[in-house]
């Protein structure tokens, strides 16, 4: 075995069923256009339903590797609430495939369901759903790929509990595709609960996310999802005018009626139609800077603040908090005359806060976090896994 | 260190392994925690896997991180391979050193900090689990993952395996509850993973390490998530006439959505070993196979949950449904689980468990394989697993002194490792690969995702000196060269 054979002959004949020994002639042809990238140095940007590629990432590719006709369910077993998917599935078929069966996959990515499986788990991408649910690292159990080298592997596999071999599912989540082409992933999935209710409480705006993160940390409760919208996103998502803590709430009835008692601390709730999470989850207008703030769940307020702040600089910016996580999201609408330049003063002052970018213009992008893949040990897997530097190259911000 | 000179008798150990580094390590540790004696190493050379013996060269047992950090330099000066252990209650033969230095890190049991607001603690890889756990009780808070050993296991060995235990149906395994490390590499590189401040992006170089089995280097802090104690729990006991139909229950309590804190499953045979043993904690002996199911969470509309479980129980079958009366009754149920593999170690002399994982809806046709394996191969298969993710534990007691017996034992061992596989499973859910399921390895992983297990290990540990031989197959390393150009010409 090496990597040069690694089963490049013989593709006619492989059987279109993938095993963990064969990959199906799809991955196997997907697999020969890397390995002809990887041979000419031609640098491929990974691509599903587009979503990333107005997002300002500095890419060095060529080429774009489109994923969105690898796409179906290969298996689903309700039974055993898991499912396997090729990358170009949308979750939107996903989505419809599980709600037949009264199950959900627990992840909401920022933007549309027409989004891929295969970028929701490559990019980590996670919205409300993980104050309850966690991020696609818990929830990835299984993961094929194609390393830069033109090598197709696995890792994980299709049950819910598993420690054979290390655990390059998680490292390949996350990972922007710089590791290594997605092909399939296997995810967990979870019933849907008997109530699912989600309510907006109105907030006094003086009142930080805190004292929602103190009530949270107080209930013997977790909800589905907790976010808190300034007043800007509170009216785009017909939640009212003002800020709002949104929270999605589920479990049995007599539950979920006693989770709605406990929040009533806050203030009045008011009724929200499910899609109030869809509304928030496509709230950016076109060519919107994205960003996120985060530190420990305790410094919520400051950073709720900082985001303020901005918000202040850049009219009509959006900002939403995730007070059990210690996020806010922060999106400034471009329309805004000078926006860049007073985006760029308002980031240059908030000192204290990781900044992770999402939807940057090209200068922002430096003021972001460390890049992330410069230390010794994650160089040292990007040479490992791509040494041809091919794959999505520098969209983590890593040097050339 | 209180050897003068070697024994004759001393097996044969790596190069370097000799006196003069023994007396460099005893100038690091001390004399008394270094071992270089047969006679002084014997209590080393298995962990919970009796079928395993493995002699290190030396052992040393670092108190301090900055006696861990020279213990680790050292050798790497030397290029001298080791084992980092825990308690060595692991189940797979991972912390087994065979000739190399074993460095035992149960001494560096400091919690270093606890932050209960944010829900973190920071401690040293020798805490053992339930120390944790009890010390952040007055905050409302605990350890989540919590495997059978947690009396005496240490947070470090659970990272290094990824382990879980009953409670990780609801609450995940160890890698789900890991934010951040402080590791430092086999080269005496000190490197920090993840972030305990919130957020970052990059690679899940965490994710990576938890589950490394060793082969990555050495924790030296851990910051986990500690997660908040339920304001309720339950717990039933449901017993079948047949396994089939608790098997059918678990599948029909999984589908509703309601998470059950623990779903688990013990035969008839097993059963029987409890109940005869000083753990007895009331099973129904003639039962086929009982379920023991922990439903947790808030008070309000935990009793809904309850009844729901129960419903589903009767309706697939179960005979009795009894539910625990008050804690002394919840802690007696659970004895009867916890101590299993003790009752069944009473049965015969020697135990050896098994740990596959199927998929849940496979789990009657998987135990009518089991019971089939058994009898052809006369041996006594017993089942005490954790149900609700479909974590088979299958164990078979049997006289190690018996020749045919054992051989017997190991042919049904193997048989059982394949019907699990075959029924799309997979070979380990929370002992690890360690020595015991090398062999196994190639039944479920094609040589190239081998290989790419391999290349991981290599950007950690170069010269695969940090617990050598486990995990990966040796033969599937040796031929990996990741660079294209390493491949023929002839395309």
């Amino acid at each position: 075995m090496s990597v040069g054979t690694a089963g490049r002959v013989g593709t006619a004949g492989d059987t279109a069923i993938a095993t963990p020994m064969t990959p199906s002639a799809a991955t196997a042809a997907l697999r020969d256009r890397v390995a002809d990238a990887a041979d000419g140095g031609v640098g491929l940007r990974i691509v599903g339903a587009s979503t990333w590629l107005d997002a300002g990432r500095p890419v060095r590719a060529s080429e774009h590797l489109s994923m969105r006709e690898h796409a179906g369910i290969s298996e689903y077993v309700p039974g055993d609430l898991t499912l396997t998917a090729r990358a170009g599935t949308t979750l939107a078929e996903i989505r419809e495939a599980t709600a037949a069966h009264g199950q959900l996959l627990a992840l909401d990515p920022f933007g549309s369901d027409e989004g891929t499986i295969g970028a929701t788990v490559a990019t980590a991408s996670a919205g409300p759903l993980r104050t309850f649910f966690g991020s696609p690292r818990d929830l990835l159990l299984g993961v094929e790929f194609i390393t830069g080298a033109g090598v197709v592997a696995r890792a994980g596999g299709r049950v819910v509990k598993n420690v054979a071999g290390f655990d390059l599912s998680r490292l390949f989540a996350g990972s922007w595709g710089t590791l290594g082409v997605i092909t399939e992933v296997t995810l967990r999935l979870h019933a849907c609960p008997e109530a699912d209710e989600s309510i907006a409480i109105s907030l006094d705006p003086s009142t930080g996310p805190e004292r929602v993160r103190q009530l949270l940390r107080r209930l013997p409760f977790v909800p589905y999802a907790c976010e808190i919208v300034n007043e800007p996103l509170s009216r785009v998502i017909e939640a009212g005018d003002g800020v709002r803590a949104l929270f999605r709430l589920g479990g049995n009835r007599e539950a979920v009626r006693a989770q709605r008692t406990a929040l009533a601390e806050l203030g009045d709730a008011r009724e929200m139609d499910a899609g109030v999470w869809r509304r928030l989850r496509t709230a950016e207008p076109a060519n919107a800077r994205v960003f996120r703030l985060s530190r420990l769940q305790t410094e919520i307020d400051a950073t709720w603040a900082e985001a303020n702040a901005i918000a202040s600089a850049c009219p009509g910016t959006l900002l939403h908090a995730s007070p059990s996580r210690g996020v806010v999201r922060c999106i400034v609408p471009a329309a805004h005359g000078d926006s860049a330049t007073a985006l760029a003063g308002a980031f240059g002052a908030t000192a204290t806060a990781t900044r992770i970018g999402e939807r940057l213009p090209l200068e922002l992008w430096e003021l972001c976090a460390t890049p992330p893949a410069s230390d010794r040990l994650s160089a040292g897997i990007k040479r490992t896994f791509d040494p041809r530097s091919i794959l999505n190259s520098g969209i983590l911000g890593e040097p050339a | 260190m209180s050897s003068s000179s070697p024994s004759a008798s001393r097996p044969v150990v790596a190069p370097g392994i000799d006196q003069s580094l023994a007396d460099r390590l005893a100038e690091i540790v001390g004399q008394r925690r270094v071992l270089f004696r047969p006679s002084e190493l014997l209590s080393y050379t298995a962990d919970g896997l009796p079928s395993y013996r493995k002699e290190p060269g030396i052992a040393v047992f670092p108190g301090t991180r900055d006696e861990v950090v020279a213990v680790v330099r050292e050798l790497a000066a030397r290029h001298i391979p080791f084992v980092p252990r825990g308690a060595g209650t692991g189940l797979s033969g991972g912390a087994l050193a065979d000739g190399v230095v074993l460095i035992g890190l149960n001494r560096l049991s400091r919690i270093i900090s606890v932050d209960p607001e944010n829900c973190l603690a920071t401690v040293e890889p020798g805490v053992v689990n339930v120390a944790l756990s009890r010390a952040v009780a007055a905050h409302g808070l605990h350890y989540a993952p919590d495997p059978s050993s947690q009396a005496a296991c240490t947070i470090g060995g659970n990272v290094a395996e990824n382990a879980g235990g009953p409670h990780c149906l609801k609450y995940g395994v160890t890698t789900n509850h890991i934010i951040a490390l402080t590791v430092i590499l086999p080269d005496g590189e000190i490197v920090t993973l993840g972030s305990t401040a919130g957020e970052h992006e990059g690679y899940d170089l965490v994710g990576a390490f938890v589950g490394s089995e060793g082969c990555f280097g050495i924790a030296l802090d851990i910051t986990v998530r500690l997660s908040r104690n339920p304001e309720a729990v339950r717990t039933l006991l449901a017993d079948f006439m047949s396994i089939d139909s608790a098997a059918r229950a678990v599948s029909a309590i999984v589908a509703t959505g309601i998470i059950s804190a623990a779903l688990e499953m013990i035969d008839q045979a097993t059963i029987r070993a409890v109940e005869s043993s000083i753990y007895a904690a009331g099973y129904p002996t003639d039962a086929a196979a009982a379920l023991l199911i922990e439903v947790d969470g808030a008070a309000a509309g935990l009793e809904r949950d309850v009844a729901t479980v129960e419903a589903l129980c009767v309706s697939n079958g179960a005979r009795t449904v009894r539910i625990a009366r008050d804690e002394v009754d919840r802690v007696r149920l659970w004895q009867g689980r916890k101590k299993a593999f003790g009752a069944m170690g009473r049965v015969s002399s020697h135990l050896v468990v098994q740990d596959a994982v199927v998929p849940r809806t496979k789990l009657p046709e998987v135990l009518a394989e089991l019971h089939r394996i058994g009898q052809e191969n006369r041996v006594r298969i017993c089942n005490v697993f954790h149900a609700g993710d479909g974590n088979l534990h299958p164990n078979i007691a049997y006289d190690a002194a018996d020749t045919a017996e054992t051989a017997r034992v190991h042919v049904a061992m193997g048989q059982i490792m394949r019907a699990c596989v075959d029924a799309g499973g997979t070979i380990t859910g929370e002992h690890g690969v360690g020595l015991d399921k090398l062999s196994y390895m190639d039944l479920i992983f094609s040589p190239d995702s081998l290989a790419t297990m391999c290349a991981l290990r290599e950007v950690f540990d170069p010269e695969r000196r940090s617990n050598p031989g486990k995990v990966v197959p040796l033969h599937a390393c040796k031929e990996w060269h990741m660079a294209p150009q390493a491949r023929p010409a002839a395309r």
